[in-house]
């Protein structure tokens, strides 16, 4: 890419990163700029997080989304906030990835789920034009494009669905219900979702809940979480926000205790952010988008690459 | 052994799966919304050249392939093998036609071949990018063949690979090739 090019997409990212901040102060969200470095961790079973040398033997952790201080500051009455920031994870490098990304997140107070879904559709409509959007369950887009019911099917049937497709996946995971439901998401649902127009993937099973609330739909417990996808491509992950602060403790001790059985370090949990839960959480909706992967879309470039001032490989 | 994580993966990397030495050719990182990250990574056999696809948890590791590449010149067949010999130790090594496989063809006396040595065994023999060699058998140009858009006629070289060169070049001529794709160059 030549320096005349770069210098046009950072120009573009600069107009983007203002059009995106315009976006929340019309609506009356305020702009909040939490700590990124914090002496407790994001606990994901997915998502590994980096650490710094606080000096005197001390381990600070970089946040890998600012979730928990937003939610701490709602919980302190802060009203409807938003936050474009940095954020990290160790080792996710590739076209799509980078190590530190530019995140956009915002939380709304007593929003429907739906409405919430709405203004997600238009924040991304900002990048990509006035796109049409669809939404499929989380059932229904395995259904339609694995042909398999993920509540139903067990480990054998997913097995199956993988060979069917000619991809065969790693013996750590061939045993593991969750993992493998990953595997088919990854690599045989997701490339079809959002292809002509933006989707929205939403009633994900209860063990992928996160920081979600759960209702029960046709007999079955679902997570009311929802992702948004355009072209194959994951663009953000929102929910309407677990505000029961019990709950949300055993679903941080639960992930620590996966991540340990999976061979990983357990991490600190943020007792802060417990604390606050246990004040209460206002019923709220939440979402963070990938601001990077927008600006790829918008400009139909392949790489992350084309958009950052300078990736990993470059700093 | 030594060992490489899915985050190392680099097109060029000899690895070794189930067992078996591969060159990787390419390397994807795949990570559904908050579930568990995967890497695609397409492998090329190294012996039969066969390309697959293979998916790893990321953060999985393989043994590094003991491979070894050296440059060696070629002395002589010598029935189902073909002996090498180092231009610096002079040490020479015998390498069956098995393991050379389509590249026979690119066989010449006095030629530098790069030899790819597994576990101290070679398995493969890669010839120069550009050849030089004589036809051994081609059909004369017909005159007027250029008019109809034919310009090229089919040829065998002295070293038996199959080439397509332009009608006007005759038997016992000599031409460079370029080995990876076995297209005429240009008349020598």
């Amino acid at each position: 890419m030549s320096a005349a090019s770069k210098i046009a997409m950072l120009k573009d990212r600069a107009l983007f990163l203002q059009k995106a901040r315009s976006f929340f102060v019309e609506r009356g969200v305020l702009e909040v700029d939490t700590p990124i470095l914090s002496k407790a961790a994001p606990i994901d079973e997915h998502i590994d997080i980096m650490s710094v040398d606080l000096g005197s033997n001390c381990t600070g952790y970089l946040h890998s989304s600012p979730e928990y201080a937003m939610k701490r500051l709602l919980c302190m009455g802060m009203p409807d906030i938003f936050q474009i920031g940095h954020v990290f994870r160790q080792q996710e490098v590739g076209a799509l990835h980078n190590p530190e990304f530019t995140m956009a997140e915002w939380y709304r107070l007593g929003v429907s789920y739906e409405d919430f879904i709405a203004e997600t559709i238009e924040f991304v409509r900002l990048f990509l034009g006035n796109l049409p959007w669809a939404t499929l369950t989380y059932k229904e887009a395995f259904l339609r494009f694995a042909g398999i019911d993920p509540f139903e099917a067990c480990i054998s049937d997913l097995l199956l669905c993988a060979q069917k497709s000619g991809l065969e996946p790693p013996s750590g995971i061939r045993d593991d219900k969750d993992r493998l439901l990953h595997f088919l998401l990854g690599f045989v649902v997701e490339p079809n979702l959002g292809i002509d127009s933006l989707l929205i993937l939403t009633d994900y099973p209860v063990s992928m809940a996160a920081l979600a609330a759960t209702e029960e739909k046709n007999g079955e417990v679902v997570a009311k979480r929802f992702e948004i996808y355009y072209k194959g491509i994951e663009l953000g992950n929102g929910y309407l926000e677990l505000t029961d602060a019990e709950k949300q403790k055993e679903r941080l001790l639960e992930s620590n205790q996966k991540r340990m059985e999976a061979g990983k370090s357990s991490l600190p949990v943020d007792l802060h952010f417990i604390e606050a839960l246990f004040l209460g959480l206002p019923p709220c909706c939440g979402v963070a988008v990938g601001f990077d992967r927008l600006l790829l879309l918008k400009n139909k470039v392949p790489s992350l690459k084309e958009v950052l001032p300078f990736i990993w490989e470059e700093v | 052994m030594a060992q490489v994580s899915t985050n190392e993966f680099k097109a060029g990397l000899k690895v070794e799966i189930e067992g078996e030495p591969y060159t990787i050719v390419s390397n994807e990182f795949v990570k559904p919304g908050k579930g568990q990250p995967f890497n695609r990574v397409r492998v090329k056999h190294l012996m039969t050249s066969r390309v697959v696809e293979k998916t790893f948890k990321s953060g999985e590791k393989l043994n590094l392939a003991d491979v070894e590449e050296g440059k060696m010149r070629m002395l002589y067949k010598e029935g189902d093998e073909v002996v090498f010999m180092d231009d610096k130790t002079f040490d020479q090594i015998s390498v069956p036609l098995s393991s050379i496989g389509q590249n026979e063809c690119w066989l010449m006396e006095e030629v530098l071949y790069d030899i790819i040595f597994y576990k101290g065994q070679p398995v493969d023999v890669q010839p120069p990018t550009f050849l030089e060699m004589k036809i051994a058998e081609t059909a004369p140009g017909v005159r007027g063949d250029t008019a109809s858009g034919r310009v090229l006629k089919p040829a065998v070289t002295e070293t038996g690979a199959k080439v397509q060169i332009p009608i006007f070049i005759e038997e016992g001529s000599k031409i460079k090739i370029d080995t990876r794709t076995c297209e005429y160059v240009s008349r020598v």
